[in-house]
């Protein structure tokens, strides 16, 4: 019987770390943070720092994107939160943007937050209904960003200057 | 072989050692990358569990067998999967990155696993030669090419990286590695051959089987 007891917890606790090493290949996480988070994202409890999230969104409506950014991503450390990632992508959106060109470092680490927040939801399809966003998908958000890093003929249309912040 | 060492012991020695082969710190995409190991390598461990057969380090009917209950048999694929995984991580990890020193090594490395295999080493001889091979894989990719590869301080030392680096048209230095890089190596190595020293033997013949031998001769 003892015996049995051995070898059945031996065997769940070795298909456990199996899978563990798996999903380390897999997700390649950066942080202890980040092995935490996706761990407990799987078994559905991970939760976001609530305070550190009302925070983000405070600085975010106050146009303090930097300081939205950092909130935002103490909020998630593992990276799992889709509408958290959201956020962040549109700060970088926000931020970046400009009249005559937008910033492309900040729209391609915009790029990545959407890409990871389309990845987290649920089909990829992810909408935020916030009314002061003019963006509610993650999808249109995805495209204005990807508009910003590419180069085309409309780029250089002077009537450019004249268009508006989403 | 005990429950525990079967069950518990053996997988974790071997899938850690798997985990920690296929850490490579500071990769230039991220800080830190866990790489799985390539279908090659794979080829290369079915070498090595084949020579621990053959030189008597592993008898596969212990682990698994018609004989032996469900459970048991479950923990002995187990042990047997991850020693494969083990295997197979812990000779990627030896492998250098790119150019010749990688041609080189992915060359020799099956030569010196088949030479072991058909020489028909016992249990001994055979974790020796694991131990040459698995040694002098770290020292050559660890030591000797991660020194020559390493970001030089000085001018001088800048000067003669470039030098080298020009006469041997890039085919020899690697990406810089951190010094992590070889602790880690180091210990995947030693945790797969503690590992393979524990798995289990044939048993010895007993002395009734012996005895019917002597009648029978």
């Amino acid at each position: 019987m003892k015996e049995a007891i051995v070898r059945g917890s031996g065997l769940v606790a070795s298909l456990a770390y199996g899978a563990l090493v798996l999903w380390i290949y897999t997700n390649q996480p950066q942080t202890i943070a980040q092995v935490s988070g996706g761990l407990t994202s799987m078994v559905g409890v991970y939760a976001i720092d609530q305070p550190s999230f009302d925070d983000g969104l405070r600085f975010f409506r106050g146009d303090q994107f930097p300081e939205a950014r950092a909130a935002f991503a103490r909020a998630d450390r593992a990276e799992r939160d889709a509408r958290t990632q959201f956020y962040i992508a549109y700060a970088c959106y926000r931020q970046g943007w400009g009249r005559l060109y937008s910033d492309d470092t900040l729209f391609k680490d915009g790029l990545a937050a959407v890409d990871r927040a389309i990845a987290l939801a649920p089909n990829g399809r992810l909408v935020v209904d916030d009314p002061n966003l003019q963006m509610h998908s993650a999808d249109e958000l995805r495209a204005e960003l990807q508009r910003g890093v590419t180069v085309e003929a409309s780029d250089f249309n002077p009537l450019r200057v004249f268009r508006k912040r989403k | 072989m005990s429950p525990v060492r079967e069950a518990i012991v053996l997988p974790l020695m071997l899938l850690t050692a798997a985990l920690l082969a296929s850490a490579q710190p500071g990769t230039p995409l991220a800080p830190l990358a866990f790489i799985p190991p390539s279908p090659y390598s794979l080829v290369l461990a079915t070498l090595v569990v084949a020579a621990l057969v053959r030189s008597g380090a592993l008898d596969p009917a212990r682990l698994m067998h018609g004989s032996r209950p469900i459970l048991a048999n479950a923990n002995g694929a187990v042990v047997l999967a991850s020693l494969l995984a083990a295997a197979a991580a812990v000779l990627s990890m030896i492998t250098p990155e790119s150019g010749l020193p990688r041609f080189f090594v992915a060359l020799f490395l099956p030569v010196l696993l088949i030479n072991t295999l058909v020489a028909g080493p016992d249990r001994v001889r055979l974790l020796r030669s694991l131990a040459v091979i698995l040694g002098a894989g770290v020292v050559i990719k660890f030591v000797i090419l991660a020194g020559l590869s390493e970001p030089a301080t000085s001018a001088t030392g800048r000067v003669l990286v470039a030098l080298f680096d020009a006469a041997t048209f890039g085919a020899i230095a690697q990406h810089p590695q951190p010094g992590s890089a070889g602790y880690l190596a180091v210990a995947s190595a030693a945790l797969f051959l503690a590992a393979a020293a524990l798995l289990p033997p044939p048993r010895p013949p007993s002395t009734t089987a012996l005895a019917m031998h002597r009648v029978e001769a």
